[in-house]
């Protein structure tokens, strides 16, 4: 015990680092034991798959990995993956382009967390022979991979990128990734035009500035006014084009909006500026036009970054397509064709661990699909004959053959990914009461400005048109428009960077303000990987006659139980025959002449114990009982103090029998826990909480959470592959340590504050800065001054979110 | 005054070679990717490939 608090005292202090009791490699619990020297001291690991990608990385002198990287790697999974398909000339004719030399594909690789990924995957590929050139990119997940046909072979190629942990998957939505990308290059190219000639600008801004007795001769003014013109004119027309496009598109609308505000307050600078120019007037005010369009670009550059960050990820889901798929002929031939060419009420083929091509009904025998990717749920699930199975699963033991019911886009997966895409589209709820907030703000500054224009006219008509514009671009709520977004963008990024993916929205603030989390056992605060702690025999049996006859009938039923039967016997296993799985229930077989059953109690024994337990029997009699323990995840109890520290109420609800539910609950140290909860009853308990005025946060994993995630104020969902797919998780925690959501709680919180401290000054700004310009008291190059500070006290204020430190 | 007509023409030359310099990286992809390239600062020199075990498989 005391070692396991030291343990999560550790992961309290630095997740990352792995502990003695972790692998080395992946950060896993390392139950196995397999221990192995690499470089100069002994670690831990895992499984032999870890350890053998930490063995092939130090060999390869890229020992540096483990030093850079702020991620923990995947668990490497020691099985051989058949990568022959990848050797197929018509898999490369589609997809690999020829290059100098060879041919070039671009892939996408899960797993690749963090920058480190990216760095391990360029220098082991580029040391294999005949490879020409590997390059790969963090943020999208992509490689580029260009090799020699002549000396290596993709496949083999590829090997080495799955020794390491990542699997490689053929990139998809290319089409979509490159306009993403010029799209971001686009920006890129007007923020530095803005910038560039910004400064360009300001310099000559200065100069005229800095002539306050007026000895400048008027030609050399002139002169610099209109190198001044030529360079704020592409920086108001090229870069400034989102903001006059915007504001066309809002006035069109009729619903005058920010952009209206900026691209009304550029032009305006900007022309009377021009008019100023040719007519040899007092003042030009270019400097405050291409500052002005400079500042709200890398503002909007920013924003549009953090959700690029959580859509490079979608791309897991597309991921999960297969490039090629089996068909059956009428004649009984099987042909291999493009996954494009499927078609509804066709028959395909799919091979056991191949991913099933389209959404389909299962013909022939029962089978066992993984859909970890769709429900987050880690064990296969058995279907029968007539099932419905859903493509991006994974086919589990047995080829099987299926009838295609929906492909393309009107899978299941794909319209999975169309929900995850659109929910980044929004804009944050927040943001939109700025913008609405902004709109109300620009009329009425409209009809000040006209009342200040008529006002100073008919008083004092020489300074009209200086007042105007100072009142104009002083009120400018630019630091109103920002302080949300960047406090925003901000917190994205430093939540990406801790691991939480922020999915919805507007998910946020309603995280901010969460007063209870209810936590759902199964593989959430246990690591999921069930264990058998113990055996009570009836009838004077032997136990360790029970160990093996359930060893023997579990040995080849593939469940997640059978390596817990396994481990405790050993090689002294009895051999089964007749071995059936009946689904829901149990395994039954024969071993040694006899009869036996495996299962729930009703199964095994006939009698109706309902308990969590596993019985062993002859269908009518009870002969052994084992018990199932489930092992919590070691920093479950560090978070469950993390959150009570936030001051959180934490509630367990598990589908589980009450005894483990409440074994559980009292050692990670949550005192409200209820046993043998349905969905329903969850979401009742989810009602009655919020029905008390609570803002619940639900932390699940699968999709047999769907109701409860959709029903609690924000949800936060374990693991990724569930919770991109379901859809409705706010938050996806990347990898698998708990202690993210109290910090990502925290994050939240600090967001909040940020925001309202942004939204107050801006607004108290305004308040002192308007009737100052009204009073005719500030000049346009004091006016735009204040702009900048005010935008970038706000800016500066978000970027303090960035710092993880509390 | 006159030598601002000199200097004021090479300000934007160079103006004009920044942009161009700008322009070129972006299109080339030098900002694809901000965060790796970041990490071979960190990491000595390539040393050769030691010899040993070069994975067959």
């Amino acid at each position: 015990m005391a070692a396991r608090v030291s343990d999560m005292d550790a992961l309290l202090h630095d997740a990352r680092r792995p502990t003695p009791a972790t692998c080395y490699h992946c950060g896993e619990a390392a139950v196995t034991g397999v221990q192995r020297v690499v470089g100069q001291s002994t670690h831990a690991f895992c499984c032999e798959g870890c350890a053998a990608a930490a063995q092939w990385i130090a060999d390869a002198d890229l020992g540096d990995y483990y030093r850079l990287r702020s991620q923990n790697a995947n668990r490497v999974d020691p099985a051989a993956l058949d990568l022959g398909a990848w050797d197929r000339d018509d898999l490369l004719d589609g997809h690999a382009r020829v290059v100098d030399g060879g041919r070039e594909i671009t892939l996408l690789a899960d797993g690749m967390r963090c920058a480190a990924c990216a760095w391990l995957i360029d220098r082991a590929l580029t040391r294999q022979a005949g490879v020409l050139e590997a390059s790969a990119n963090a943020v999208t997940g992509r490689i580029r991979l260009a090799w020699d046909p002549a000396k290596t072979s993709l496949s083999r190629a590829l090997r080495c990128l799955v020794a390491l942990g990542y699997r490689p998957y053929l990139a998809t939505g290319t089409a979509q990734e490159d306009r993403r990308r010029r799209e971001r290059n686009r920006w890129l190219l007007r923020v530095g035009v803005a910038g560039l000639g910004a400064m360009q600008a300001m310099m000559f801004a200065e100069a005229l500035y800095l002539d306050t007795t007026h000895q400048m001769p008027l030609p050399t003014r002139d002169f610099l006014r209109w190198m001044t013109f030529l360079v704020a004119t592409p920086v108001v027309f090229y870069s400034g084009w989102p903001f006059l496009s915007g504001a066309w598109h809002e006035l069109r609308q009729r619903r005058p909006g920010m952009d209206t505000l900026i691209a009304g307050s550029t032009l305006l600078a900007y022309l009377a500026s021009l008019v100023e120019t040719v007519r040899g007037g007092p003042h030009v005010w270019y400097d405050a036009a291409v500052m002005f369009v400079f500042l709200l670009l890398v503002a909007r550059l920013f924003e549009q970054r953090a959700r690029g960050i959580a859509s490079a990820q979608v791309d897991a889901l597309a991921r999960a397509r297969p490039t090629l798929a089996t068909r059956e002929c009428d004649d009984g031939r099987r042909e291999s064709i493009a996954l494009s060419a499927l078609g509804v009420g066709d028959i395909a083929c799919v091979a056991a661990g191949e991913i099933v091509p389209a959404d389909g009904v299962l013909l022939d025998a029962p089978a066992r699909f993984e859909e970890a990717l769709l429900t987050g749920e880690s064990q296969p699930i058995g279907k029968a004959p007539g099932d419905s199975i859903l493509a991006g699963t994974v086919c589990r033991d047995t080829p099987v053959r299926m009838r295609v019911t929906e492909t393309g886009a009107a899978t299941r997966l794909s319209q999975l990914t169309a929900l995850v895409e659109r929910a980044q589209s929004h804009r944050p709820r927040l943001a939109l009461l700025a913008d609405r907030v902004a709109s109300r703000f620009v009329v009425g500054l409209l009809l000040i400005a006209a009342a200040t224009w008529l006002g100073w006219h008919w008083m004092q008509p020489a300074r009209a048109f200086e007042v105007t514009l100072a009142l104009l671009v002083v009120s400018c709520p630019c630091a109103l428009s920002l302080s949300v977004p960047a406090a925003l963008a901000a917190a994205h990024g430093a939540l990406a960077r801790i691991g939480v993916l922020s999915v919805q929205p507007d998910a946020l603030e309603r995280l901010a303000r969460a007063t209870d989390v209810v936590f759902d056992k199964t593989g959430t605060l246990s690591n999921g990987r069930p264990t058998v702690a113990d055996v009570d025999t009836f009838d004077g049996f032997d136990g360790d006659l029970a160990w093996r006859i359930a060893a023997a009938l579990e040995r080849d039923s593939g469940h997640p139980l059978a390596s817990a039967f396994a481990a405790r016997v050993g090689t002294a296993a009895c051999s089964a025959s007749d071995v059936k799985t009946i689904a829901g229930a149990g395994v039954r077989g024969r071993v040694d002449g006899n009869k036996w059953y495996l299962g729930h109690a009703r199964f095994a024994t006939g009698g109706d114990d309902d308990d969590d337990g596993i019985w062993l029997g002859d269908g009518t009699r009870a002969m052994a009982r084992f018990e199932l323990r489930e092992t919590p995840r070691a920093d479950a109890a560090a978070t469950v103090a993390a959150l009570h520290a936030l001051g959180l109420r934490q509630h367990l609800c598990s589908g589980d029998a009450p005894a483990p539910v409440a074994r559980l609950a009292a050692h990670v140290g949550i005192s409200e826990a209820s046993a043998r909860q349905t969905p329903e009853s969850k979401l009742a308990v989810v009602r009655d909480l919020q029905h008390h005025g609570r803002i619940v946060a639900m932390v699940g994993d699968g999709i047999n959470d769907a109701p409860v995630l959709a029903g609690a104020d924000v949800s936060i969902a374990v693991g990724a592959g569930a919770a991109l797919a379901q859809r409705a998780a706010d938050f996806v925690l990347t990898g698998d340590a708990l202690l993210r959501i109290p910090e990502a709680i925290a994050l939240a919180r600090r967001t909040q504050r940020v925001i309202k401290q942004n939204l107050g000054w801006a607004i108290a700004y305004n308040l002192l800065a308007v009737p100052l310009a009204v009073a005719g008291l500030v000049t346009p190059w004091i006016a735009a001054l204040g702009m900048a500070v005010s935008s970038l006290t706000v800016t500066a204020n978000a970027l303090r979110l960035t710092r993880t430190a509390p | 005054m006159n030598i601002l007509l000199l200097l004021v023409p090479i300000s934007l030359l160079l103006l004009g070679v920044a942009i161009w310099a700008f322009v070129w990286a972006v299109r080339r992809g030098q900002f694809d990717d901000l965060d790796t390239p970041a990490l071979d600062i960190l990491v000595d020199d390539e040393h050769d490939p030691p010899p040993a075990r070069r994975h067959a498989d």
